[in-house]
């Protein structure tokens, strides 16, 4: 808080500091000096004001309105120099962002209680993982069934089984309708699962109530239960056409064990998973570490600043690598996947993409750190270039290279176990497709390996650190064996794994040139993105064209004088009759579209790929005549020529407005998780401070599950906790804000238990001893030691959701993520880009502000 | 008038810092502890306004037992009990207003202090109790941007915030160089002949202890070995408290 400055008054015009105040927010603070806080005041009143006419909330101007009073009030009190407290706008301008973040991310507390039952299943299965199983034999029964209902129904495509054998009340039904299915010939006794599998061939567990539906066959093995269509079994762009139909399959399976215990499939798909994504890792890390390294040279400011040329080029890269960064690994495996396809690759290459953009920069950071000194000293022994290198350069250099060579490791294998909710890899392509198929159990043991692969290799990597920190001491003399025969096996160890990530990342680089043009086509979209349009009109002038002579009669010819007009070489002609369509008067080197307007309605374009006006307007285009022009019950059929013409100015896309729309619901969901998160991680973190629990038998016991609690929970990534999240409440930004908050409150709590295990127990004392009581001691002694250090750790938090919740959309989270997919999956690339910009935008922006923040707190 | 009875200290490890001390100081004194590190002179003070529990003993002030009051009486004795620390105890984070008011906590209304409330006779307070030590023009800074010096001087006008009748200082000067430990020493001194207030001092520097002590009591292992005055201190005396391999070393005319 600024305090006024001393002499106020001198100045006539800070007498009426507070009707400026009235005027114009913060005025009047700023002409009595207080910039900062007049600056912050108006900051503040502006946007706030501009999201309330967003979300179009108009009663959040009454408190609006105190805080711009509240400024009034303010700037009077400075004038007799009594600065006030800036709690009351504070609580008040957090209520209207509150409000407005509840509104916008469409916060639904209720819908955690009508979720349950959809999320129950998953719940209970994350205690029971398919681990091992008895061998099943299967006995399945099926039948064919048409969705929708026509008339007449046409015979199924496909059989049914003979035994055991199924049959339904009716043949068809709409989707979601209710049909009775009977059974016969099953195993008597044995429960029944019934499977519903679509005409493209997907398979989907039929549910009840939102639970997979099973039944038990009787002593007799029959069994009858009414089911659903499965409302969603066909995606909306294969639904079938008006009057078609189409055959689906419905499958009734029982399962009897026998034999002994042994892996489930599940097991080993993920055993084999948790490989490939160590690998998909492993190899990212490597080459980036590769790519980085010169990367970094030509980031260094103190190897290129001696230069404009070498300094354009810093400045260069790195903005390159600041705005690769930004973009987020799972954003880039999007991107890639258009380019390489979906796979381990794709996958590869965002990792590696991103992690050369952040080495780089961690890398450059190292460079710049290195001391001169020692460098000019061994220089100065006369060693050469390559001895100082080796002497004073690389000693320097090393600590930091292995230890962000090793963080970025962790990043690495974290991103890996998700990148697969995007792309075909790893472990997190078994959850999405595992979730899709209902298969909670088996879905369950993908996100424990997930925790227990991320829980283990953390762990792992912390003891390297320490190891690499406390360094290797020179020792005793090894020998031969040990100093040549150790660093021999580690290299062949280092070669083989890398051979063998190479061949599990399935590393394709002809992929690479071949998908070029997609690529291409993406990455220019993404440098000139969808921001302006201008309004068009479409203009049609057309030619009337008799199909054959004499089938009605010759309209006549209407053509304005002036003006662009269409001439056809016949008036007209038989079909297959050779026909030149000329134009005039048309604007010049336009796209314009030339189509048969049929007398029947429809229209036909004359030529694909077609055609563009010459430097005069003018259009000549050699055809035959269409048949499909013939005369239809007295209808003549045209030749038209179309083209868009531009009215009024240039306006904002309809990609901009949605994306400005959802970056705004973006930020909102990073502050309602953060805030979420913060408040329950704080009174958790209590329990994880050993200075708060004491060092009684009970404490001690607290303290470690708490700590352990943490951890775990920490290692469950929120790109999964937003799948589960999704089929909890719902697609939308709630599901992501939930994510993103059950994910901050371990990680906050981890750090809050950090900073109240760190205070300073002398002004506790001392404020005791003066005699205050302990709420007294919290409020002076304990708050103020606490508090700058927890907002500091939710401004960093905040910072992290920005990122997360640019993507978290991927999987249903809401956010600008989710249309960011939407759109590249629609091809529409540009739009794409104007997402991906706003992200950039909205990352460095927030990274400019929470830096700025954290400055003042410490 | 303070009186230790058989004040005993055992700490849960096992350690035990006092062994049945007992003394007494009469108001107006300025009483020099001297010790080895260790020693238990940290111990003893805490003690004495009930920061730490003793395990045994009374501790009687003017006639009250401190040592059985009930939490609400302790903070009523406490308020008048200044304390001054070797490592100043400041909330780094706040400001020096804040700090020094916070030495009035045990008079202010509990619960509009908890919105950082004063009645403005406190403000008033706090400003001539900066001023008396010197440092009136920082009232706004951060405790964190002051100096050594500076800070333990805020700490003496939080302790004077208290209007004490007692005060104990655990090693006020042990973090500060010669010349300022003089100065500090000086307002202790002050305060000690104009208002009467009586000072219980830990002290390391044998000079310090000549200057400004009216009488010394020396512990050892916890137990009481020296009683008397300053003057009774000789070299001989001396090395009873600091054990034989101590000398009176002298670094730069400080003798240690
Ligand atoms: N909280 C504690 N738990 C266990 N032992 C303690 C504790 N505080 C102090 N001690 C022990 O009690 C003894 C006396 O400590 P005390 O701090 O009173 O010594 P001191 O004379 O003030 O020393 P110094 O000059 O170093 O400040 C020491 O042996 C110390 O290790
Ligand atoms: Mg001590």
């Amino acid at each position: 808080m600024s305090h006024p400055k001393e002499h106020s008054g001198n100045n006539p015009l800070q007498q009426w500091s507070p009707l400026f105040s009235l005027v114009v927010p913060g005025l009047g603070q700023i002409l009595q000096g207080q910039r900062s806080r007049g600056l912050g005041l108006l900051a503040t009143v502006l946007a706030l004001g501009g999201l309330i006419l967003w979300q179009g909330v108009p009663l959040l101007f009454v408190p609006l309105a105190a805080v711009w009073l509240w400024g009034v009030w303010d700037a009077a009190r400075a004038l007799r120099n009594r600065p006030s407290g800036t709690v009351a706008p504070f609580l008040l301008a957090a209520f209207i962002a509150y409000a407005l973040g509840v509104r916008a991310t469409e916060m639904d507390f209720r819908r955690l209680l009508t979720g349950w039952p959809a999320i129950r299943p998953i719940v209970r299965a994350l205690v029971r993982p398919e681990l091992l199983e008895y061998p099943k034999e299967s006995h399945i029964g099926y039948l064919p069934f048409q969705v929708p209902c026509i008339d007449p129904l046409p015979p199924p495509q496909g059989r049914a089984s003979e035994q055991p054998r199924l049959s339904t009340d009716v043949p068809c039904a709409a989707l979601g309708e209710t049909i009775t299915l009977d059974g016969e010939g099953f195993l008597p006794g044995l429960d029944v699962e019934i499977w519903w599998q679509n005409p493209i061939g997907d398979y989907q567990r039929v549910l009840k109530d939102g639970v997979p539906l099973v039944v038990p066959a009787d002593s007799e093995g029959r069994f009858r239960v009414t089911i659903q269509v499965p409302p969603t079994s066909v995606p909306l762009d294969r639904r079938p056409g008006p009057g078609e139909t189409q055959t689906h399959r419905i499958e009734a399976r029982q399962y009897r064990p026998y034999g002994s215990l042994q892996p489930t499939e599940t097991l080993r798909l993920v055993l084999q998973k948790i490989g490939e994504t160590i690998a998909l890792a492993f190899i990212a890390t490597v080459l980036a570490t590769v790519f980085a390294l010169p990367v970094s040279f030509l980031a260094a400011r103190n190897l290129m600043g001696g230069h404009p040329v070498g300094l354009a080029v810093y400045y260069g890269v790195r903005t390159i690598l600041n705005i690769v960064r930004s973009i987020e690994t799972l954003m880039w495996a999007i991107i890639f996947a258009v380019w390489v396809g979906l796979g381990p690759f794709d996958g590869t290459l965002a990792l590696l993409l991103h992690s050369i953009a952040a080495l780089g920069k961690l890398y450059s950071e190292a460079i710049e750190g290195i001391d001169p000194g020692p460098i000019e000293a061994v220089r100065a022994t006369g060693a050469n270039w390559a001895q100082t290198v080796v002497y004073a350069v690389i000693p320097q250099f090393m600590p930091s290279f292995l230890a962000f060579t090793l963080y970025r490791w962790d990043i690495n294998l974290r991103m890996s176990t998700v990148i697969g909710l995007v792309s075909n890899a790893g472990l997190g392509f078994l959850i999405i497709q595992w979730i899709r198929l209902s298969r909670y159990n088996s879905m369950a043991t993908a996100i424990i390996a997930i925790v227990l692969v991320v829980a283990l290799l953390d762990y792992a990597s912390a003891a390297l650190r320490e190891r690499i920190i406390a360094g290797t001491a020179g020792g005793p003399k090894r020998g031969a064996l040990r100093r040549y025969g150790v660093p021999a096996v580690a290299v062949a160890l280092f070669l083989a794994l890398f051979a063998w990530s190479w061949r599990v990342a399935e590393i394709d680089l002809p992929a690479l040139v071949e998908g070029a043009p997609a690529g291409l086509r993406i990455t220019r979209a993404f440098l000139f993105p969808d921001l302006l349009t201008r309004p068009t009109e479409e203009v049609r002038i057309a030619a009337p064209l008799v199909v054959p002579c004499g089938a009605a009669p010759e309209p006549g010819a209407s053509a304005p004088a002036e003006g662009p007009r269409v001439a056809l070489s016949l008036s007209c002609g038989a079909p297959g009759d050779p026909l030149v369509i000329t134009g005039e008067g048309l604007p010049p080197n336009a796209d314009v579209s030339v189509r048969w307007r049929l007398p029947d309605g429809g229209f036909l374009r004359v030529k694909e790929n077609c055609c563009r006006t010459d430097g005069a307007g003018n259009l000549r285009l050699e055809t035959r005549v269409h048949p499909l022009m013939e005369v239809k019950e007295g209808a003549v059929g045209e030749v038209e020529i179309s083209w868009k013409r531009v009215v009024g100015g240039y306006r904002p896309s309809e990609a901009l407005i949605i994306t400005v729309n959802l970056s705004l619901v973006t930020l909102l969901m990073a502050l309602m998780a953060t805030t979420l998160g913060s408040v329950f991680a704080i009174p958790l973190s209590f329990l994880g401070a050993s200075n708060v629990m004491g060092r009684g038998p009970v404490g001690r016991a607290v303290y470690f599950t708490a700590r352990t609690v943490f951890n775990l929970w920490r290692s469950v990534e929120p790109m999964i906790l937003a799948v589960i999240c999704a089929s909890w409440v719902g697609l939308g930004p709630f599901a992501g804000v939930l994510a993103l908050a059950l994910n901050n409150i371990p990680n906050l709590a981890k750090l809050f238990s950090e900073a109240i295990e760190e205070i300073d127990p002398g002004p506790v004392e001392a404020v005791t001893a003066t005699g205050a009581n302990p709420l007294q001691v919290l409020v002076y002694a304990v708050l103020p030691q606490l508090v700058p250090r927890f907002l500091a750790y939710i401004l960093y938090q905040w910072d992290i959701n920005i990122r997360m919740s640019t993507v978290i959309g991927f999987v249903g989270g809401g956010g600008i993520g989710q249309q960011f997919r939407v759109w590249v999956g629609l091809d529409q690339y540009a739009a794409a880009g104007t997402a991906t910009w706003a992200i950039v935008a909205m990352v460095w922006g927030m990274d400019y502000v929470s830096a700025k923040a954290r400055e003042r707190l410490i | 008038m303070l009186e230790v009875r058989n004040l005993t200290k055992i700490f849960p490890n096992g350690t035990v810092a006092l062994r049945d001390v007992s003394f007494t100081v009469a108001e107006g004194e300025f009483l020099a502890v001297i010790g080895l590190s260790g020693s238990g002179k940290s111990t003893l003070l805490r003690c004495i306004n009930r920061l730490i529990e003793p395990t045994s003993g009374q501790v009687i002030w003017n006639g009250i037992d401190i040592t059985a009051a009930s939490p609400r009486e302790l903070r009523r004795i406490r308020r008048q009990i200044g304390m001054i620390f070797q490592q100043f105890n400041l909330v780094r984070r706040s400001s020096v207003l804040t700090n020094v008011l916070s030495g009035r906590l045990g008079y202010a209304n509990p619960w509009m202090s908890l919105f950082h409330y004063f009645p403005p006779e406190d403000h008033q307070r706090a400003l001539t109790a900066l001023e008396r030590v010197g440092i009136a023009d920082k009232v706004h800074s951060r405790a964190d941007q002051l100096s050594g010096g500076q800070q333990q001087r805020v700490g003496i006008a939080r302790a004077l915030m208290q209007e004490p009748k007692l005060i104990l200082a655990d090693e006020p000067v042990a973090s500060l160089d010669p010349v300022l430990a003089h100065s500090i020493l000086q307002y202790l001194e002050q305060l000690n002949r104009e208002e009467g207030i009586t000072v219980i001092c830990s002290l390391h520097f044998l000079d310090l202890v000549h200057r400004y002590a009216t009488r010394v009591i020396g512990l050892k292992d916890g137990r009481l070995v020296f009683e008397g005055h300053p003057k009774e201190l000789t070299r001989e005396r001396f090395k009873e408290v600091y054990g034989e391999e101590a000398e009176m070393v002298t670094v730069g005319g400080i003798s240690l």
